[in-house]
């Protein structure tokens, strides 16, 4: 990481500290929030917290046990953790795709179930387990023959399709608004050096060749208030 | 089933109905303005959310209820597009909208001819059907005038009668006074995008966009908060029907707008004189509008659609189309894009307007010499974001570059490292008309109000738009590396779909054989049915979005029936 990293992040880090004592003083919900930050190195702050989020792999809304295990390991191989920062699952992915296809999604819930059934039935026959039971490297290895379309036994959805859908809403996960049930606190944004919703950005902040580290990250349960002053 | 009778009823209040329906109020006649969508307001647009606003289209039609169909060719069945540009509210496209507001050149109006004059005939691909417009710049300029000051456009002209200036579009026909505002404030990826232009011999300036960048007509300057393409403006900066026009509208007292109306048909009687519209209410109910003047100022689709629906004994094949010509020639512009990462800086390009900030003109239209190219037309091309949009979601659909996944911890590095440090080029490329491409009738899909939905057969692939894609990804390529960028790729082409700016199916023309509408967009066969949008647009004219010249063609349209029309009613302009 270059130094603008480095301050980039302290930067969001210090202003989310503020932020989140101002939710909970105002008792805002959806923030949830992970251990205080931990000293210097604002990298590890996330990824190391003890106490995960409330969210964080969190199901309930709509999938089974089952099928939340396997899209939890299957969205952690999408965008997994390292050792300074958080994957899919802590960031909340699991939790974001559970809730929409009890909502806006809806109309997917059976794109889902189809395959998820069509993914453990390919895992077995070429692998001998189900995808939760296959070690990473295994299970990178089922999702690249979904992407490629090599993964047999796909009726529908197919396994492109079933693929290109997961990654698509594992992003959503990572880098919608937490409002939504995914980006805890505001963990996929940091990880990418998104301000969120900023009412305002000045000349100098357009030209500068930094990082953007003028004001705290905004999300939308901040955006009213902080327009009313 | 509700009665009502107007002077005029206009069928889609967004950028071309929007200017008619204040200004034929204006002059005294009864408007009535039916929209199948909600009038929301500047408050309505403070979420910055872009899940709700990019990824799921919230301002856009709902591709479930009022699908769109499309096929690369007649021989295979149609499936609804799973994402539709046009508008689904008042304002139309101008409340999400990236709001580049252009001047077609003067050229761009003959293209026809000038290809003939400068290439020969056998320059023009043999199944295209360029033709010239039956209006020249000359005729607009006064339009495109008063569209820039009365909605609020920030640009910086480049040919102020006739006087080169640099900094502006150098290749832009002349225009007899300087923009409203200045200029939008350049970003980092513009300085980079300037200054890699002007080594490389070419022109770059910032794109004239109906943004306020100052306060205006008791509107605030932009904010540059950056959601802007895919958004409604949070302070009411961009220059939308909205603000502009819908406000003048009402101020006359003789405007009704009247919201969740789905028109699906346009009357007529036995003497070629159309009576009025038909339209479901909110609730379902079915009603009927009687007036003088029917205007249809909807989407592409929808103006071909109600033709193709209000079909009578009269007119069998639909209204206004004893032509035959009535959905044919559909275009739409190709957006090529090449991607540029760096290492020692920021572009931090979630800042600002997110559409093609800075451009170059020097590749659009005929603005080079074409000779031995074996493509005509051109490309304008600028730098900005992915699907001109900013956010994070947004970037997740760049295809990374080579030997990069776009899964796993070598996508997480890339993106970490990379989201806030990219930039997108765009080169918005120009697409011939050609009789084939097409809107008609989906005999086998319908909308949740049961009317046939409108259906795209259209293959954007033709041999001289392919030339003329590999040609501007190669220039764009050339740029990347000229702005220092260690990394420099291209996207995907798209393998097929109608792209953006969806022009052509109710061609204007000179001959009632051979087009739909005169210049002002009046039926030849019905003079008191005009159409009116870039439906009308017999060529793309160039790869400039269109949004300007279907408001400069608006204003001179109302101008033509307030001054002309209303002394003369029913008998054509």
């Amino acid at each position: 990481m270059t130094q603008q990293d480095d301050k980039r992040d302290r930067r969001h880090d210090e202003t989310r500290r503020a932020f989140l004592v101002g939710a909970a003083l105002g008792a805002a919900t959806g923030l949830v929030t992970d251990a205080p930050a931990q000293g210097h190195d604002a990298q590890t702050t996330t990824g190391t917290a003890p106490h995960a989020t409330a969210s964080a792999d969190s199901h309930g809304a709509f999938f089974n046990d089952g099928d939340a295990a396997t899209i939890a390991a299957f969205t952690e191989r999408l965008w997994p953790a390292a050792p300074d920062r958080p994957g899919a699952t802590q960031i909340g992915v699991p939790n974001y795709i559970d809730l929409a296809l009890a909502g806006a999604y809806a109309d997917q819930q059976d794109f889902y179930r189809r395959g998820l059934i069509q993914l453990d039935a390919y895992c077995v026959a070429a692998h001998g387990k189900p995808f939760t039971r296959l070690d990473a490297a295994a299970q990178d290895d089922v999702i690249r023959a979904l992407e490629q379309g090599k993964a047999t036994g796909f009726t529908w959805p197919t396994a492109p399709a079933f693929f290109n859908t997961v990654r698509t809403h594992t992003m959503e996960g990572l880098f919608a608004d937490p409002i939504y049930g995914g980006n805890v606190d505001f963990a996929g944004w940091r990880q990418v050096g998104f301000p969120g919703g900023q009412p305002v950005f000045t000349e100098q902040d357009m030209q500068s060749r930094d990082a953007f580290a003028r004001a705290p990250i905004v999300g939308l349960h901040a955006q009213a208030p902080a327009r009313r002053g | 089933m509700a009665l009502t009778k107007a002077d005029v009823v206009i069928v889609g209040v967004g950028a071309a109905g929007g200017i008619l329906a204040a200004e034929l109020a204006k002059s005294g006649m009864k408007v009535v303005g039916l929209e199948r969508g909600p009038r929301l307001k500047t408050a309505d647009f403070e979420p910055h959310d872009e899940l709700r606003y990019f990824q799921r289209q919230d301002l856009r039609p709902n591709i479930k209820r009022d699908p769109v169909t499309w096929r690369p060719n007649s021989s295979t069945r149609a499936h609804p597009l799973p994402v539709l540009n046009n508008g689904n509210q008042a304002g139309g496209g101008t409340v999400h909208y990236g709001t580049v507001s252009w001047r077609m050149h003067e050229d761009d109006f003959r293209a026809r001819s000038q290809t003939v004059a400068r290439y020969g005939a056998d320059a023009i691909p043999q199944d295209s059907s360029l033709v010239d417009w039956p209006v020249s710049y000359a005729d607009l300029e006064p339009f495109y005038d008063r569209a820039e000051y009365e909605l609020g456009v920030s640009g910086k002209a480049g040919n102020l009668q006739g006087k080169k200036i640099d900094g502006g579009n150098v290749f832009e026909t002349a225009r007899q006074r300087e923009y409203p505002l200045p200029p939008l404030l350049i970003d980092q990826s513009g300085l980079l995008f300037d200054d890699a232009a002007r080594k490389l011999g070419y022109h770059p300036f910032s794109s004239p966009r109906a943004i306020v960048s100052q306060p205006y007509n008791g509107r605030p300057g932009c904010t540059y908060c950056g959601f802007c393409q895919s958004f409604g403006c949070h302070v009411g900066a961009k220059s939308s029907i909205l603000v502009t026009k819908l406000p003048e509208a009402d101020a006359t007292g003789n405007f009704t707008l009247v919201t969740g109306a789905m028109c699906y048909a346009v009357n007529s009687d036995n003497t070629g004189k159309v009576t009025g519209v038909s339209y479901y209410g909110p609730g379902g109910a079915d009603n009927t509008i009687e007036a003088e003047i029917v205007i249809l100022t909807t989407f592409i689709y929808d103006n071909v659609r109600l033709l193709l629906l209000s079909k009578s004994d009269k007119h069998p094949n639909g209204l206004a189309n004893s032509s035959g010509e009535v959905g044919k020639h559909l275009m739409a512009h190709m957006m090529a894009n090449v991607f540029v990462t760096f290492d020692d800086r920021y572009l931090n390009n979630f800042m600002g307007p997110s559409a093609q900030k800075h451009t170059i003109d020097d590749f659009n239209a005929d603005n080079f010499d074409h000779s031995g190219m074996d493509f005509i037309r051109g490309a304008q091309i600028s730098i900005g974001t992915p699907n001109l949009e900013g956010g994070p979601i947004s970037a997740t659909t760049i295809m990374p570059p080579p030997g990069v996944p776009r899964w796993g911890a070598a996508y997480r590095d890339f993106l970490s490292k990379y989201y806030a440090r990219h930039g997108a080029m765009v080169a918005q490329t120009e697409n011939l008309p050609y009789a084939d491409q097409t809107i008609d009738l989906d005999p086998n899909v319908r909308d949740v109000w049961g009317l046939a939905t409108p259906r795209l057969t259209y293959d954007w692939r033709r041999p001289n738009e392919l030339k003329r894609v590999e040609f501007m990804q190669a220039k764009m390529e050339e740029i990347g590396r000229a702005m220092g960028s260690p990394q420099v790729w291209r996207a995907p082409v798209l393998p097929g779909p109608p792209g953006a700016h969806h022009e052509g199916g109710t061609r204007m023309g000179s001959d009632p054989k051979s087009s739909v509408v005169n210049r002002y967009g009046q039926a030849w066969d019905n003079p008191n049915l005009f159409v009116i949008g870039s439906s009308t647009f017999p060529t793309m004219g160039a790869g400039f979005n269109p949004t300007l010249t279907i408001q400069a063609l608006a204003y001179m349209s109302a101008d033509a029936i307030v001054n002309r029309y209303k002394k003369n009613p029913g008998a054509l302009l």
